[in-house]
């Protein structure tokens, strides 16, 4: 049996679909965070026994398709012919919702409405006649809470569902009721249920509290500080105060498996080699990476919070206004708060966005947010580098978002403007208490994607990077102190070389962001094998990286001003392989897809230069290494961006 | 007779807090007319601004409140 669950954005259905099944797909509180639809089995417990499958759809406001989410809903349950729809619907928003229910009730599948969120309908002084909904409806009524864990509806639902499968239901009309020709018509009957089953003590357009707390989060120049502020909480609690304690035991552990992995292999005889590349190479790789799990958990559990209380949304609204000027809207930002997690669901989310240009311009863009995996690389340079400061993870956000919309007026000019002048509409979801539940699940999956990547794709490369600097080009083993001469120093060097005007020409450090590109952890496993740092993270003081700080940064022999270049670098060059695939899939154009590999490299070059040669101007008095070299490839850059704004500005100059 | 003559006001230049009637929609644009209509944003209908942030309006339609840019606003034709 099968079930297809609908309803209007942002009402629920991911969370009933992650309650029924057991599955933890993302949710969010906002519209819009389910792009696709998903099938899974519905747990026993509620289907006594019945094999029943849940398919969960994006939400739609009609059947009718406007956006690219609502035609996979349309499509699904027209072609695939579900045996019953659940239409979850939200109490608190009934006159909108039902309009789509009605709908639902004349295709001729049997329909169950699950009067979703009724928790609040008691807080906001609602009061809905179920039973007599139900009756003009002509198809059950369930009440259900699906964020409760028990006395949710849920079973009930799933049972009037198995009794409602084989209800014939008549098609093209809803039964009891004259049939519907125009859609005016359709809300003229919404208004009359509505009227007659719902009671609210208030008016829903007069001014509550969440309007004026609106009014000061999303305000037009408290906005930006606050979000900030924000931001920074988010960094110092898991960078300074959180993370580091879990850090501790976990990172003890990692040392401990170490030294047992090494002196059980030395007591087997193995070769030294080989004891390198299993204790150095893998565990040490490995483990150094692992290290930052729970700083990166920590992270992802205030951000949740965040998002679920309703914050996220209004930052939206704060973002708006920039991204209005440089030819992208509001539906950009979600790609790109998305993104903040993780690059991949941020450049698929880029799909709910209709306008081609705007499209491709966010998935070009979405990448330059720091994403889970450039976390440790952050944590770990703000530790070696700048005392564990907060400002440095925050900074690198702002950074991100500042590179985004100087991307899009450059792409806005290159593209050419058209005439197309985009609406921006918006649902603000409620402002509610955070789930520390739904919070800790998201936390949990964020950590395990992570351990996964780590046990697979980092583990793989940072063997191939110890075997890779063990050996020379004739497999003879390098010898100590000679390491310039393994096939990784030979490989990584010449790249090196062009690296010298961002102030790091080590090949080691060459060899990390190649990794890089890879997996942006990889930065921080490769830096572990190839300076044989055992671990980053100092166990005796409660701190990321603090107590040995010096040494690591003597280690890698950088100033600060390089180190902040090299960690920028990192972050705005291309983001990983996994997300250039999402870029292409969204894309739909090589053309679009190669300009954006190129903006992103480019970006992560210039940024690194003149971060390195100003800031060594400011700290020394002079500039920095290579400098003149540096300041020909970032004008030839900069150049070439200009001679494509300026065609464009002439072609456009020609049409008119 | 001039003076009887309420020019058409739009959605942008509303009081905030005060109930209008949408007389039309001043858009080309179908699909998002449609769009719109779904939500129950369309003639005859109801409508009020609750405020205005950063540059964007936060409007109450049915039971719902969204965030539309000024664009948006403007094309919503109101009356008393």
């Amino acid at each position: 049996m099968k079930i297809a669950l609908t309803g209007n954005p942002n009402s629920g259905k991911t969370t009933l679909f992650n309650a029924l099944t057991g599955k933890t797909a993302q949710v969010g509180n906002w519209a819009g965070v389910t792009v696709d639809k998903t099938e899974s089995e519905v747990k026993k417990s509620f289907s006594n026994g019945i094999s029943i499958t849940a398919i969960d759809l994006p939400g739609a406001y009609s059947i009718s398709p406007f956006t690219s989410e609502e035609s996979i809903t349309r499509d699904y349950i027209v072609n695939e012919n579900p045996d019953v729809i659940i239409n979850i619907v939200d109490t608190t928003n009934l006159s909108r919702s039902l309009f789509f229910t009605t709908q639902l009730l004349e295709l001729g599948i049997p329909v169950v409405v699950a009067l979703n969120k009724s928790d609040l309908n008691e807080k906001k002084h609602i009061k809905i006649d179920t039973d007599k909904l139900s009756k003009i409806l002509s198809c059950p009524v369930v009440t259900t809470i699906s964020t409760s864990s028990s006395d949710n509806g849920l079973e009930k639902l799933i049972k009037v569902c198995t009794l409602e499968q084989n209800n014939p239901v008549l098609k093209g009309v809803i039964a009891g009721q004259s049939s519907i020709k125009t859609d005016k018509e359709r809300f003229d009957f919404v208004k009359q249920i509505i009227a007659s089953v719902e009671k609210r003590k208030f008016k829903s357009n007069q001014k509550n509290k969440q309007d004026s707390m609106d009014r000061i989060i999303a305000h037009k120049w408290l906005g930006i500080p606050i979000f900030a502020l924000v931001m920074w909480l988010v960094f110092s609690i898991s960078q300074t105060y959180i993370g580091p304690l879990v850090s501790g035991v976990l990172v003890g552990w990692i040392e401990s498996l170490q030294s047992w992995v090494t002196v059980s292999l030395e007591n087997m005889n193995a070769a030294p080699i080989l004891v390198a590349l299993l204790a150095d190479g893998i565990v040490g790789g490995v483990g150094a990476v692992v290290g930052f799990l729970p700083l990166i958990m920590v992270m992802f559990f205030l951000l949740a919070l965040l998002e679920d209380c309703g914050y996220m949304a209004r930052v939206t609204v704060v973002m708006d206004r920039f991204f209005k000027k440089v030819g992208l809207s509001g539906k950009s930002i979600i790609p790109m708060i998305v993104g903040t997690a993780c690059a991949i669901p941020g450049v698929m989310a880029t799909r709910t966005i209709k306008n081609e240009r705007e499209r491709r311009t966010t998935a070009m863009l979405a990448p330059f947010m720091p994403c889970g995996a450039k976390l440790p690389v952050i944590a770990l340079f703000a530790g070696a580098f700048f005392n564990d400061s907060t400002w440095v993870g925050t900074l690198m956000y702002f950074v991100g978002i500042v590179i985004i919309i100087l991307g899009a007026s450059i792409i806005y000019k290159i593209t050419g403007h058209k005439a197309e002048r985009s609406f921006f509409i918006m649902e603000l979801p409620e402002y509610r208490f955070p789930s520390i539940k739904r919070a800790t699940v998201s936390m949990l999956m964020r950590g395990k994607a992570f351990v996964v990547k780590a046990g697979t794709i980092i583990l793989l490369c940072n063997a191939v990077i110890q075997i890779m600097q063990s050996f020379d080009w004739q497999f003879n083993v390098v010898a100590q102190g000679a390491q310039d001469t393994s096939i990784l120093a030979s490989i990584a060097s010449p790249f090196a070389v062009l690296l010298i005007p961002l102030g790091f020409g080590a090949w080691q450090l060459a060899a990390a962001a190649i990794t890089g590109f890879i997996a942006k952890e990889n930065v921080v496993g490769t830096l572990a094998v190839v300076y044989s740092i055992t671990n980053f993270i100092n166990t005796d003081e409660l701190a990321l990286v603090a107590g040995n700080e010096a040494s690591i940064a003597a280690t890698m022999g950088l100033t600060s001003v390089a180190a902040l270049s090299y960690l920028m670098f990192n972050l705005f060059t291309p983001p990983c392989f996994a997300a250039i695939g999402a870029m292409n899939a969204e894309m739909e154009s090589k053309k679009w897809l190669y300009s954006g590999i190129a903006l992103q490299f480019g970006t992560g070059y210039v940024v690194a230069f003149l971060v390195y040669q100003i800031g060594t101007l400011i700290t020394t008095g002079s500039v920095g290494a290579g400098f003149i070299y540096g300041l020909i490839a970032v004008s030839v850059m900069i150049g070439s961006v200009c001679v494509l704004m300026i065609k464009a500005r002439k072609k456009e100059k020609v049409k008119g | 007779m001039k003076t009887t003559l309420v020019s058409p006001k739009n959605l942008s230049e509303a009081t905030l807090g005060k109930e209008y009637t949408i007389s039309s929609l001043c858009t080309k644009d179908d699909e998002l007319k449609n769009f719109l209509f779904t939500l129950g944003c369309y003639e005859g209908e109801k409508i009020t601004v609750v405020s205005v942030l950063s540059g964007s309006f936060v409007v109450s339609i049915m039971d719902a409140r969204y965030s539309m840019d000024k664009e948006l606003v403007s094309a919503i034709k109101i009356a008393c």
